[in-house]
């Protein structure tokens, strides 16, 4: 075999992979608004141009749905709706990573080197302008109960929240609330007495309290919150002083994957430096890297709100959300102390206003 | 010819390695099955603990089971190795009240929980998961059915542990092997010390000690130390048997040389010729005597230093004796005697031999008679075929000897206890070498005429090896 052969046939071989990626389509999907994820893809494409992405930014009702869908499985799936992603993984759905950026990602924002929390999003209270004419605004959770109580003619249908009916991510974050203190339930409650409005996702609160239609929101999404709040001065976002909850967006490659490798490429990015960095100065998702600089860090928001962060944590333990039973009995104790004070004898007929749909699209 | 076969370290280390190996390869078997089972005993004990908790939060409203599932439970099932988990309520009907992952429950696997808490194997899509039920009585106001709760996970931590609990029992079984091959190499250099201060003081020797061991053996080493104690023994006698010999055959030498001295000293001193012939007939006498004698110890030594070098022919008995009977008779020598032969078997009797040391013998045996027996005495020599013999006799009827003397007749310089004859006393002493050196047997007896009978018996060649 002559030498000349030999350069040929490494040549090729070496250059299999490129070749083989440059018509890779890689399917992205996730509840992740493309709006505020742009950066990040963008940077993505540029390191990777010969993977052709394509990101469906979908409802995290359709992400899961998504996922169960076997005859066309995407390639990665983003959600911000942890339960559910994690009844997937556990599930069997998820594929394991092996690299270096997955063994050296932080282990509370891990499982199993399978799923990962890739984003460190707090948890926010969101006034408008209106509202601090009028009261001084809340900074605790406290404060906010106080101000329900206290203030409750003038805050009438002037607050919203998370319903945890329609919203995959508003039930969690209540469930978080509620395993810290039972008093989170007599919030329920004035804010029912207050007849509080509940929306679908942080994108309605934040368009209602821009419209003037609320005065005050709670349990935001902090990334959108402070997105949007750049653009619109007359809203402003409050990292609770008492203890602010922090949610994390979990990525993992599909079990099925069509193009696993590509898939891996792009979770390596976002794990990776270079795709953290681009999240924290670029985006309000927040790295969750402590190696790496911007205004979007978690390590920035720590040194700003102290270590009242507490992230949902990201393991088994949120599979306790997802059970069909304790999701009843926690929505049956939801709607009772909701109308407990607004409506004191409760109907038990009435009980359920609200349609149970399992997580209704929210963005 | 020392041929060095292996060294006995090499040899132990051998058996060593034989027998660890062996044993090792049960002790790792068992160390592999007991790993598993101190795993599984470990994780399942979890599930248990899993179970319970979640029995915990099982309550009845309104007749029906509600179960509000805890966190903990899960993150109890998941362990720190973070397992996929299963976990699931089931009523009295082995309906699901709660639960995740669609896992059917085998309902032979729900009959042999309500008997006790029990642990399952089981593959689900692929992938190994071990379940855990148990049945909870729990009563309510209204009813009061058993609930099944089970819960499961996937195996990695257990099979991590079994990893980890394995290579410990495999990492002490090879210390435990080390520390046993140097401990080996210990108690061997201490057990064979005995060998080695053996081996030094049979160093230090001198070439011609011969005494006895002086030394402590221990009992493996008591025989190779007789053995050494009996090998000096022999070679002691032997060589004080050749200083006897030497001696003697000395003093044998000188008593005819101090003969000749005088003689021949006396002679000088006469004047007469008369006297100086009669002086050297003397000499020529003594000289021819003593030419005999060193003859005769010529042979002897030559037969017993030279045994390698025979050049043993097959030959016929009967022959040669009838040859070395006809040529003594016609000698100077036996004319006072009557020389004679028996009836010889008729057919030639072949037997292994050389021949010049077998005729040495017979001429020895018929002189021996020549001179210890009286003048006009009868020598009879004759051959007889035994089944796996053949026999030689010579018999005289002289005067025969005691018992006593004849035990020690083939001994060198031994002349029967006579002192009259002109007999060195050799010629047994060659002809029990040149015996020996045959493989035959030789007897001394006394004859039924009085006399001596020397019985001589060779072992015959067999008819395969006549062939």
């Amino acid at each position: 075999m002559s030498i000349r052969r030999v350069v040929l046939a490494w040549l090729l071989g070496a250059l299999a992979p490129s070749l083989a990626w440059a018509d890779n389509p890689l399917i992205v999907e996730a509840a992740l608004d493309r709006e505020v994820a742009a950066p990040l893809l963008d940077a993505f494409e540029a390191a990777y141009p010969h993977i052709q992405l394509t990101f469906r930014d979908r409802s995290t009702l359709e992400v899961d749905a998504r996922i169960a869908d076997t005859n066309d499985p995407p390639d990665v799936v983003i959600s911000s709706a942890m339960p559910w992603q994690m009844a997937r993984v556990n599930e069997g759905y998820a594929r394991r990573l092996d690299s270096s950026a997955a063994r050296e990602w932080p282990a509370w924002a891990k499982w199993r080197n399978e799923v990962f929390g890739f984003t460190f999003e707090p948890i926010v209270m969101a006034y408008r302008l209106d509202l601090a004419r009028h009261m001084l605004p809340p900074t605790t959770h406290a404060d906010l109960h106080t101000l329900l109580t206290q203030q409750r003619g003038t805050l009438r249908d002037k607050v919203t929240t998370y319903s945890p009916v329609r919203s995959g991510i508003g039930y969690t974050l209540f469930q978080q609330d509620a395993r810290y203190t039972t008093r989170f339930w007599d919030l329920v409650a004035a804010m029912g007495a207050a007849d509080a409005n509940l929306e679908a996702n942080t994108r309605s609160m934040l368009e209602g309290l821009s419209e003037g239609r609320y005065w005050l929101g709670y349990n935001l999404l902090g990334s959108y919150a402070m997105h949007w709040a750049q653009s619109h001065p007359e809203v402003f976002v409050q990292v609770p002083q008492d203890y602010s909850l922090v949610m994390m967006r979990m990525a993992f490659i599909h079990r099925d994957a069509p193009h696993p490798a590509a898939a891996r490429a792009f979770l390596d990015f976002l794990l990776g430096r270079e795709g953290q960095r681009v999240i924290a100065g670029e985006t309000p998702l927040f790295s969750v890297r402590s190696d790496v600089v911007g205004p979007y860090t978690a390590q920035r928001l720590r040194d700003q709100v102290g270590e009242r962060l507490y992230p949902i944590p990201l393991n088994a333990s949120l599979l306790a959300f997802v059970d069909p039973s304790r999701r009843a009995a926690f929505m049956d104790r939801w709607q009772r102390e909701f109308r407990r004070l607004s409506h004191p004898a409760p109907a038990p007929s009435a009980a359920a206003t609200e349609p149970r749909i399992d997580k209704r699209a929210q963005r | 010819m020392i041929q060095v076969e292996g060294s006995l370290k090499a040899r132990l280390a051998v058996w060593l390695v034989v027998t660890v190996s062996a044993l090792g390869v049960l002790l790792l078997v068992e160390a592999y099955f007991s790993s598993q089972r101190a795993a599984e005993r470990a994780y399942d004990s979890q599930l248990e603990a899993a179970a319970l908790t979640i029995a915990e939060a099982v309550q009845w409203e309104a007749g029906q089971p509600v179960v509000e599932i805890p966190s903990a439970a899960l993150q109890i099932l998941a362990t720190r190795h973070q397992e996929r988990v299963f976990y699931a309520v089931l009523d009295a009907d082995g309906q699901a009240i709660s639960g995740n992952l669609n896992m059917a429950i085998p309902r032979e696997w729900q009959r042999q929980v309500t008997l006790q808490p029990t642990w399952f194997s089981e593959t689900h899509r692929g992938t190994p998961w071990r379940l855990h039920g148990r049945e909870l009585d729990s009563a309510g106001w209204e009813t009061q059915d058993p609930v099944q709760i089970w819960v499961g996970h996937t195996m990695s931590g257990r099979d991590a542990l079994a990893e980890a609990l394995f290579e410990q029992a495999v990492t002490r079984f090879v210390i435990m092997v080390l520390v046993a091959g140097i401990l080996m190499l210990l108690a061997m250099r201490v057990a064979l010390a005995p060998m080695r201060r053996l081996r030094h003081q049979l160093r230090q020797r001198d070439a011609d000690d011969m005494r006895p061991l002086d030394t402590r053996v221990p009992e493996e080493m008591r025989e190779m130390a007789e053995t050494l104690d009996s090998l000096f023994t022999r070679q002691r006698e032997s060589r004080d048997a050749l200083l006897r010999f030497t001696a003697d055959a000395s003093h044998q030498l000188k008593t005819p040389l101090a003969g000749l001295q005088a003689t021949s000293e006396l002679a000088l001193q006469s004047e007469h010729p008369e006297t100086w012939r009669q002086a050297l007939a003397d000499v020529h006498d003594s000289a021819g005597r003593t030419s005999r004698l060193a003859g005769q110890l010529l042979s002897l030594a030559r037969l017993r230093h030279a045994e390698e070098e025979g050049t043993a022919t097959r030959l016929d008995a009967v022959s040669l004796l009838r040859e070395t009977a006809f040529d003594w008779a016609q000698r100077d020598a036996a004319q006072g005697h009557d020389i004679g032969l028996a009836a010889l078997p008729e057919s030639p009797q072949y037997i292994c031999g050389e021949d010049w040391a077998l005729r040495e013998l017979l001429g020895n045996l018929i002189d021996n008679a020549l001179r210890y027996t009286p003048p006009g005495s009868v020598i009879t020599l004759g051959a007889v075929r035994h089944a796996q013999t053949l026999e030689w006799y010579i018999e005289d009827d002289g005067p025969g000897v005691s018992a006593e003397v004849m035990a020690r007749l083939h001994r060198p310089f031994e002349r029967g206890g006579r002192q009259d004859t002109e007999g060195s006393g050799l010629g047994l002493a060659i002809v029990d070498s040149i015996v020996r050196r045959h493989a035959a047997r030789m007897q001394v007896e006394s004859a039924e005429k009085g006399g001596l009978r020397v019985r001589l018996l060779f072992p015959c060649l067999t008819r395969h090896e006549e062939g």
